[in-house]
C-alpha cells in the first residue's frame, strides 16, 4: 500500500514538473503562436530517450515523437553529455515533426549520471524559408520551409554556442520573438531541472528512477492485457492525402494492422512515395499517430509514459511519404499524421467496433496572415490553426469546433481582440460553420467560419491544410463532415487563393481582403435516418442545421414550433430508405488502382443511377467501419448492380462477397 | 456596525449550517449547528440564529457564507438568461478559442458541457470599437429594440452584455446595458466590464454570463434572507463573504454573484490565517471536509494564493479569487459499487436529510460517517452535541447490503475499503494544490476542520507523509468563524499602463489616487471609517512583447522606477528562469486591494472545563482493533498532550488521532500534532 503510494507520488511529482513547464512556458513566452495558440508541449524523458511524463494539455503530436529525437542527439553525443550541455533539434528526418517544431533538450543528472532529459518542444512562429511563417502548401523542398536543425549542442557546460544562435535568428523572420521564445524555453527548462534536483534529494534519485522504471513497466503490462483482449487478426485501413499542394495527384496511405496475442503490428508498407510537396514526414510520426489511436482506444486512463507503446511494432519502410528522406519538405506534418490517425481508427476500429469514431478535421489547418506592421520596420504574423467538428461515436454527438481526442487541448485560434491589438487585422466574424457536420445516428460536429479582414496595405496568405477535396470520413454508416475551405472576399467576391485547394504559398492580398476559414466537420456516426428525430430537432432549434436539412438529411418533419411531426417523420424516413440504392458487393483477385487512386468500375446504367461519372470521388459507406473512398471508371464490362472490390478494399469495408453496399458521390470529377 | 451584543459569522454548508457567535460584553463564544435546506439556505441560516437563542436586536455585525451561487450553476438551476453580443459573435461563448477545458485527451466520447446561455439566446448587435478604443459604429436604438423583443418572447429572467474591444472603450456597451434596463424593467443586465475590465473577449463573455445567469437566484435569496431576518429584529447590516477572501454588502453581492462562488469555502481559509498566526505557522494546507464536499486550499507565508484566471464548472471565470480546490466528497458521500463491481464513494451525499444511515433518519445507503462509525471512531452509547444517538445497528445494515452486492461477509474491513477510498480522493485534493502547483505537501502543516476534517485529516497526512497537523479549536465552526472576522475588500483593475521609459511615476500615482478614491467611498459606504482603511497596490508586469504578466507590488515611497525594475527582473528570474535586461518593461494593469479592517476581537478559545479529561476507552480499528483512550477536548488544558492512537472529542468535530501521533493542547486551544516516525 505504502510503496503504491510513493509510485503514485513520484508520478504525480513528474507530472506536476511538466505542469509547471506548461505555466511557464505560456506565461513568459513572446509569441501569440504560444502564449494565444498553446502551439507547445513539454515532458520528461529518460536518458536513452523514453517517455516519462506529460501533462493532460502537451500535444501527442509533439510529445510522441520526442523519444525519436532524443535518441538521435543521444546517439550523436553519445557518453559526450555533461551538466550545463543543452541540445536543439527540429529536422524531421531524425525524428522531429516539422521545422516549426524546435525542440530544447536540457539534460539532468542523478549525481554523475545523466538520468532525464527535460524537454520543451515550441512552434517558433517562423524558422525561415520562402514564406512567413515557414510553412506553405507549395514547398517543394525542404529548404524552403526554413532552418533544419539536426541534433546539435548549443550550450556546452554552460558556455553558450552564440555564433550558432546568431545564425539561427538571422535567417528568421521577427527575430525578437524568436529570441524570446528562445528565452523562454531555456528559462523554463532550467526551472524545471531546479524542480527535479529537489525531487531527487527528496525522494533518492536511485529511488526515483527505480520508480519510473516500475511505472513504465506497469503502463506497459495494462497495454498488453488490453491488446490481449482484442481478437487475434489483421485488420486494413485505407486513406488519402488528397494533393502534395504541387500537383493533384493524391497520396495513398495503407495500413495494415495485426493483432497478435499481445502484440500490435501496424505496418505501412505500400503507402505512396514521397513527394516534392510538403506531405510527407519523417520517421518519427507514423509511431506517433499509431501510439496515439491505440492509447484512446485501449488504455485512455494510465497516465502517458514510454510503456503504452512498448507492444506496439510499427512498419514503414523508408522513402514513403510516411518516412520521407532529404529533400521532401515536411511541412504537412499533422496532415500526414491525421491521415495515419485516421488509418489507426479504421483499422482498430474493426477490432474495437465500440471505439469507432467518425474522422476528425484531418490536419494542421495552419494559416499565415502576415504583412507590414504600420509605423514600424517590422512584420506581423498571424498564425491559427482552426479546429474543426470531432467526430462522432456510439452514444455521442462529436463536438463543434473542438480540439479532437489525440490532440492536446490547445487554442487553435486567437481572441480577436488580442489579434486587434498586435496587428493591423480585424476579426468580422467567429462562428459555426452551419450544416457542416457529417451525418450520422450520432452526427459530427461543426466546422467553424473564421472571417478576418486586412487592414495594412498589402499582406500575404499562406495556408496548409488537407481534406478540401476528400472529406473526414464518416464511420458505421454515417456520412462525411464539409471539407475545409480557404478563400478570401475581395469587393465581395470570393476568390480562389491556390489551384490547389488548401494549399497557398504567399497569396498576395491588398487592404479590405477578408480571409475566410471553414473549418470541416466531424464525421457522422451511424445511418442518419437512425438519428433520435429529437435530437434533429433540437439541431434546427439551435440553428446548427437548417430545418430543409432535417428533411434532407435526416428524414425529420417539423411542425411550425420546429418540433418532431412523428407521423411525418417516419413516411419520410421510409420514402428515403426505399429511394437508397443498395449495391452488391462481388470479390476478385486483387483491387484495382491507377496509380494511388481506387479504381470503382461501375456498369454504365448503375452510374446514371447513382448519378456519378468517369473520375468522380465516390466513397462506398461501411456499416462496420470507416467508409471506403475511390474513382468511379465507368466500365461496360462491370456487372450490373454490383461493384467488385479486390481483397484490400473488402478488408477495409469488413464486407463479405453477396453483402450490399451503399454510395455516395464527394466530389465531381476535376475538368 | 450597530451597537448590539454579538459578532456572527454563518457558514451555510451542504449538510449543516454552522453559526459562531462572539458575545462583546462578556468575550464568549456561542456555537450552534444545524441541518441546511437545500433551496432555502436562508432557513438554516434562521434556525442557527434561533438555536443560540439571542435576540435579533443584539446582533451587532452578521456575516454570511452561502453556497448559493455555486450550487444554482452546478444544478443548473440559474435563470433564464439572453446574452447581447457583437454582430458576428455570437458563437464565442459556445467554442471559446476551441479548447476543451474540460480533460477528453484521449477519450473519444468526451462530450463539451453546454453553454449557460443556448444559441437562440445569443443575439448578436451591430456595433464595433477597434482595438486603440474608437468606436467604428455606435449601436442603434432599433437593433435592441429587435432584441428586447426576442428576449421578452423567450421570457429571459437575466441578460449579459459584452462587447468586443469593450475593455478599451465601454462606451457602446455601457449605452447598450442602459436602453436595455430601460427596456427590460426589472430585468437584471450584467455589463462585462463592469465585473472585468480586461482583454479576452471569450473569458469576459463567459464571466459576465454566469454573473447574470445567477443574479436573479442570489438577488431572490439575499430579499428572502433579509425580510426574514428583519421580522426577526436583526436590523445589522448583512454582508456577503466574496470569493476574494473579504466581505460585501448585500448590495454588492447582488450585483457581482460571479464573485461569490467562493464564498462558503472562503471562511474556513480566513480562519486558517488567525490560526496559524496564533500558531507562529508560516505555511499550511487547509483541508475543510464536510458532509457533502471537501475544500483545500494552500497559504504560503501566511497569505492564501489568489488567482485570476479560473474556471469553474467548464467555463472560464475571471474574477479575483482564493485559490481553492473542491471535490465532492465529504462525510455524508454514499458508498456504492460500480456497474464494473468496483467500490466507488460519491459525488451523491446523503447530506442533513435523511443523512448517513447511522442518523436513523431514513438513510439506508452506507456513507464514510457510517464507515467510521463502524470502525470505532464515532460514539454509539452516548448523544453526539445537539442530542443524537448514532446507531450501530443501520450502518451495520446499510454495509451489509452493499457488502452482499460484492458477494464478501467482512463488514469492517469493507468500512475501511471505503475510507481508503475516500482518503485517496481526499490526498488528490491536497496534491491538486500543492504537486500540482510545484509544492511538496510535505513542507505544509495541514489544518484539519470541518465536520469530518479533523477525523479524517491524520489519514491524509499519513497517505501523503506530511508530519505535522493541526486541528483548529472549534474546527466544526471555523468557517463561520473566518466569516465573523472577515474584513470587507474591494478589488479595482484598471488597465492603465504603457513602457516604463514613457511613463511616469506622478501619473501612476495619480491614477492609483483615483483608485484608491474609489475604493474609500465603497468602504465608507459599507460602515467603514477612513482610518479603518488599508490599500494595496500591485502593478502588473512584463517584458515588451510578452502578454502575461507577474504581480509587483507598488509603494508610493519610490521616487523613480529603479527599485520597481529590479524587483519584476527579479521576480522573472525567480519564476521563469531568466531576466531580460536589454528589453523595456511595461506595465499593463494597476490592482488595487482595499480592506477595510473590521473589529477583531480576542478570543480565547483555550479551555479549562474541570472534570476527567478521558470520557472512556473503547476498540477502534487501525488496521486491527485497538484500545484507545476517548478524550473530551474541552477538559484538555494547553500543554495537555494526547498520544496516539487516541479519539477526541467536542462539539462539531471527532479527532481521530492515529498511532505514531502525538498532539499537544497550544496555548490558543489549538491541537498541534507531530508524527514519530
Amino acid at each position: 500500500m505504502r510503496d503504491l503510494g510513493t509510485l503514485e507520488l513520484v508520478r504525480e511529482s513528474l507530472v506536476a514538473v511538466v505542469n509547471e513547464m506548461r505555466a511557464n512556458v505560456i506565461h513568459s513566452s513572446y509569441s501569440s503562436i504560444i502564449y494565444e495558440g498553446h502551439d507547445f508541449s513539454c515532458a520528461l524523458v529518460t536518458a536513452d530517450g523514453r517517455l516519462v511524463a506529460q501533462s493532460l494539455d502537451d500535444s501527442p503530436i509533439h510529445i510522441f515523437a520526442v523519444p525519436y529525437s532524443t535518441a538521435e542527439v543521444v546517439k550523436a553525443f553519445g557518453d559526450d553529455i555533461h551538466d550545463g550541455d543543452i541540445f536543439l533539434h527540429n529536422d524531421p528526418y531524425t525524428g522531429g515533426t516539422h521545422l516549426n517544431d524546435v525542440l530544447m533538450l536540457y539534460p539532468v543528472f542523478n549525481g554523475d549520471t545523466l538520468a532525464l532529459f527535460v524537454a520543451t518542444r515550441c512552434h517558433w512562429g517562423d524558422v525561415g524559408g520562402m514564406t512567413p511563417g515557414s510553412l506553405s502548401g507549395r514547398a517543394k523542398e525542404i529548404y524552403q520551409e526554413g532552418l533544419r536543425i539536426t541534433p546539435t549542442r548549443i550550450c556546452e557546460r554552460g558556455k553558450m554556442n552564440d555564433a550558432y544562435l546568431t545564425l539561427l535568428f538571422d535567417n528568421m523572420r521577427v527575430t525578437h520573438e524568436r529570441k524570446g521564445d528562445f528565452n523562454t524555453m531555456l528559462g523554463t527548462s532550467r526551472k524545471a531541472a531546479e524542480h527535479l534536483e529537489r525531487l531527487f534529494s527528496r525522494f533518492g534519485g536511485n529511488a526515483l528512477m527505480n520508480s519510473v522504471e516500475e511505472l513504465i513497466g506497469r503502463s506497459a503490462a495494462v497495454m498488453r492485457e488490453r491488446i490481449a483482449a482484442l481478437p487475434d487478426g489483421i485488420y486494413h485501413g485505407e486513406g488519402y492525402i488528397e494533393g502534395d499542394g504541387n500537383s493533384p495527384e493524391p497520396l495513398v496511405g495503407r495500413l495494415k494492422l495485426t493483432v497478435d496475442g499481445d502484440r500490435l503490428i501496424a505496418d505501412f508498407t505500400g503507402s505512396s512515395p514521397q513527394t516534392g510537396g510538403p506531405t510527407n514526414v519523417g520517421p518519427a510520426m507514423a509511431f506517433n499517430g499509431v501510439g496515439s489511436i491505440v492509447k484512446s482506444f485501449l488504455d485512455p486512463h494510465t497516465p502517458v509514459n514510454q510503456g503504452s507503446f512498448l507492444p506496439i511494432e510499427v512498419i514503414n519502410p523508408v522513402g514513403s511519404f510516411l518516412n520521407a528522406r532529404l529533400p521532401a519538405p515536411c511541412g504537412g506534418m499533422v496532415e500526414c499524421r491525421a491521415l495515419i490517425c485516421g488509418l489507426v481508427v479504421a483499422a482498430l476500429g474493426q477490432a474495437a467496433p465500440d471505439k469507432l469514431v467518425g474522422d476528425l478535421k484531418g490536419g494542421g489547418n495552419h494559416v499565415y496572415i502576415s504583412g507590414p506592421q504600420p509605423d514600424r520596420d517590422d512584420i506581423y504574423l498571424c498564425y491559427e490553426y482552426p479546429a474543426g467538428g470531432t467526430g462522432g461515436c456510439r452514444g455521442v454527438d462529436g463536438n463543434h469546433a473542438a480540439r479532437a481526442f489525440p490532440e492536446g487541448d490547445f487554442n487553435s485560434v486567437q481572441s480577436a481582440e488580442v489579434i486587434e491589438a498586435h496587428c493591423p487585422l480585424r476579426v468580422e466574424y467567429y462562428g459555426l460553420r452551419d450544416g457542416s457536420c457529417g451525418d450520422g445516428a450520432f452526427r459530427g460536429g461543426l466546422g467553424m467560419r473564421r472571417e478576418i479582414k486586412v487592414l495594412s496595405d498589402t499582406a500575404s496568405l499562406s495556408v496548409l491544410s488537407d481534406k478540401n477535396v476528400i472529406p473526414p470520413f464518416g464511420v458505421a454508416g454515417g456520412g462525411s463532415g464539409a471539407p475545409n475551405r480557404f478563400t478570401v472576399i475581395r469587393d465581395g467576391t470570393v476568390i480562389e487563393p491556390s489551384p490547389m485547394p488548401g494549399k497557398v504559398a504567399g497569396f498576395e492580398m491588398q487592404a479590405g481582403d477578408v480571409v475566410r476559414m471553414e473549418s470541416s466537420g466531424g464525421g457522422g456516426y451511424g445511418d442518419p435516418l437512425e438519428r433520435d428525430p429529437s435530437r434533429v430537432a433540437e439541431d434546427v432549434q439551435h440553428g446548427y442545421i437548417a430545418a430543409a436539412d432535417a428533411e434532407t438529411r435526416y428524414g425529420v418533419r417539423l411542425d411550425d414550433e420546429l418540433r418532431v411531426d412523428a407521423e411525418a417523420t417516419e413516411a419520410e424516413r421510409a420514402t428515403l430508405r426505399a429511394d437508397r440504392i443498395e449495391i452488391t458487393v462481388e470479390v476478385a483477385n486483387r483491387d484495382a488502382w491507377d496509380g494511388p487512386r481506387r479504381l470503382i468500375a461501375i456498369a454504365p446504367p448503375l452510374a446514371a443511377d447513382l448519378a456519378v461519372g468517369p473520375g468522380d470521388i465516390v466513397e462506398i459507406i461501411s456499416l462496420g467501419g470507416a467508409s471506403l473512398r475511390g474513382w468511379v471508371k465507368i466500365d461496360p464490362s462491370a456487372p450490373g448492380g454490383a461493384i467488385t472490390l479486390g481483397p484490400e478494399g473488402v478488408a477495409a469495408l469488413a464486407v463479405n462477397a453477396g453483402e450490399t453496399v451503399r454510395f455516395a458521390r464527394l466530389k465531381a470529377a476535376v475538368a | 456596525m450597530t451597537a448590539g451584543t454579538y459578532l456572527i459569522g454563518i457558514d451555510v454548508g451542504g449538510t449543516f449550517t454552522d453559526v459562531l457567535a462572539y458575545d462583546r460584553v462578556s468575550g464568549h463564544i456561542l456555537q450552534a449547528k444545524v441541518p441546511s435546506f437545500p433551496g432555502e439556505q436562508w432557513r438554516g441560516v434562521l434556525d442557527a440564529l434561533a438555536a443560540l437563542g439571542i435576540g435579533g436586536a443584539t446582533v451587532s455585525a452578521f456575516v454570511h457564507g452561502t453556497t448559493i451561487a455555486t450550487n444554482a450553476l452546478l444544478e443548473r438551476k440559474g435563470a433564464k438568461t439572453g446574452l447581447v453580443t457583437t454582430e458576428g459573435f455570437r458563437d464565442v461563448l459556445e467554442i471559446g478559442k476551441t479548447r476543451r477545458l474540460t480533460g477528453g485527451l484521449f477519450d473519444a466520447a468526451w462530450v463539451r458541457p453546454r453553454p449557460i446561455v443556448e444559441r437562440e439566446l445569443r443575439l448578436e448587435v451591430p456595433e464595433r470599437v477597434t482595438a486603440d478604443g474608437s468606436v467604428l459604429q455606435t449601436v442603434a436604438q432599433g437593433d435592441l429594440e429587435r432584441v428586447v423583443d426576442v428576449l421578452r418572447d423567450a421570457g429571459i429572467e437575466a441578460v449579459a452584455v459584452c462587447f468586443l474591444n469593450s475593455y478599451r472603450n465601454d462606451d457602446n456597451e455601457a449605452a447598450a446595458v442602459e436602453a436595455l434596463r430601460a427596456l427590460l424593467p426589472g430585468v437584471p443586465v450584467s455589463q462585462s466590464t463592469a465585473l472585468v475590465p480586461e482583454r479576452g473577449e471569450f473569458e469576459r463573455t463567459s464571466t459576465c454570463v454566469l454573473n447574470a445567469y445567477l443574479t436573479p437566484v442570489m438577488a431572490g435569496y439575499l430579499d428572502t434572507l433579509t425580510a426574514a431576518l428583519s421580522e426577526r429584529g436583526v436590523s445589522a447590516d448583512v454582508n456577503i463573504m466574496g470569493s476574494n477572501g473579504g466581505a460585501m454588502t448585500i448590495e454588492t453581492a447582488a450585483q457581482r454573484v460571479a464573485g461569490t462562488f467562493l464564498s462558503g469555502p472562503v471562511g474556513g481559509v480566513t480562519g486558517v490565517c488567525h490560526v496559524v498566526a496564533e500558531l507562529d505557522i508560516e505555511d499550511c494546507i487547509t483541508f475543510d471536509m464536510g458532509g457533502t464536499s471537501t475544500d483545500v486550499a494552500l497559504i504560503h507565508g501566511r497569505e492564501p494564493r489568489m488567482s485570476h484566471d479560473n474556471q469553474i464548472d467548464a467555463y472560464p471565470l475571471q474574477m479575483p479569487q482564493l485559490d481553492i480546490h473542491t471535490i465532492g466528497a465529504g462525510g455524508g458521500s454514499i458508498v456504492h459499487v460500480q456497474p464494473d463491481g468496483t467500490l466507488e464513494i460519491g459525488p451523491q451525499s446523503a447530506g442533513a436529510a435523511p443523512g448517513p444511515a447511522c442518523y436513523g433518519r431514513g438513510g439506508a445507503e452506507p456513507t464514510i460517517s457510517d464507515a467510521n462509525l463502524l470502525l470505532g471512531r464515532l460514539p454509539t452509547d452516548r448523544a453526539l452535541s445537539g442530542g443524537l444517538i448514532l446507531d450501530r445497528g443501520r450502518a451495520d445494515a446499510a454495509f451489509q447490503a452493499v457488502a452482499s452486492m460484492l458477494g464478501v461477509d467482512d463488514v469492517v474491513a469493507l468500512a475501511d475499503s471505503a475510507l481508503r477510498i475516500a482518503v485517496a480522493k481526499m490526498a488528490g485534493a491536497v496534491r491538486e494544490v500543492s504537486v500540482h502547483r510545484g509544492f511538496d505537501p510535505r513542507d505544509f502543516v495541514l489544518v484539519g476542520f470541518g465536520g469530518a476534517g479533523p477525523m479524517h485529516a491524520f489519514l491524509v497526512a499519513d497517505e501523503l507523509a506530511i508530519p505535522n497537523v493541526v486541528i483548529p479549536r472549534f474546527p466544526g465552526h471555523l468557517s463561520a468563524l473566518g466569516q465573523m472576522l472577515a474584513d470587507m475588500r474591494c478589488d479595482f483593475v484598471s488597465a492603465w499602463g504603457g513602457r516604463l521609459s514613457s511613463l511616469t511615476v506622478a501619473a501612476l500615482n495619480a491614477e492609483i489616487e483615483t483608485l484608491t478614491g474609489r475604493a474609500t467611498a465603497v468602504l465608507t459606504a459599507d460602515g467603514i471609517p477612513a482610518e479603518l482603511h488599508r490599500h494595496t497596490v500591485n502593478l502588473d508586469m512584463r517584458y515588451v512583447g510578452q502578454s502575461f504578466t507577474l504581480p509587483i507590488p507598488w509603494s508610493d515611497r519610490h521616487a523613480d522606477w529603479t527599485p520597481l525594475r529590479a524587483a519584476f527582473d527579479a521576480r522573472h528570474a525567480e519564476t521563469f528562469g531568466y531576466e531580460d535586461q536589454t528589453n523595456d518593461a511595461e506595465i499593463v494593469n494597476i490592482r488595487l486591494v482595499s480592506i477595510g479592517t473590521v473589529e477583531k476581537p480576542e478570543i480565547g478559545m483555550a479551555d479549562a472545563a474541570d472534570g476527567d479529561p478521558v470520557l472512556e476507552r473503547r476498540q477502534v480499528w487501525f488496521g486491527d482493533w485497538i484500545e484507545c483512550p476517548v478524550y473530551r477536548r474541552d477538559a484538555m488544558p494547553p500543554g495537555f498532550a494526547v498520544k496516539g492512537p487516541a479519539i477526541v472529542e467536542e462539539a462539531g468535530g471527532t479527532s481521530v488521532v492515529p498511532p505514531l501521533w502525538r498532539c499537544e493542547v497550544a496555548a490558543d486551544g489549538a491541537l498541534v500534532c507531530l508524527r514519530d516516525d
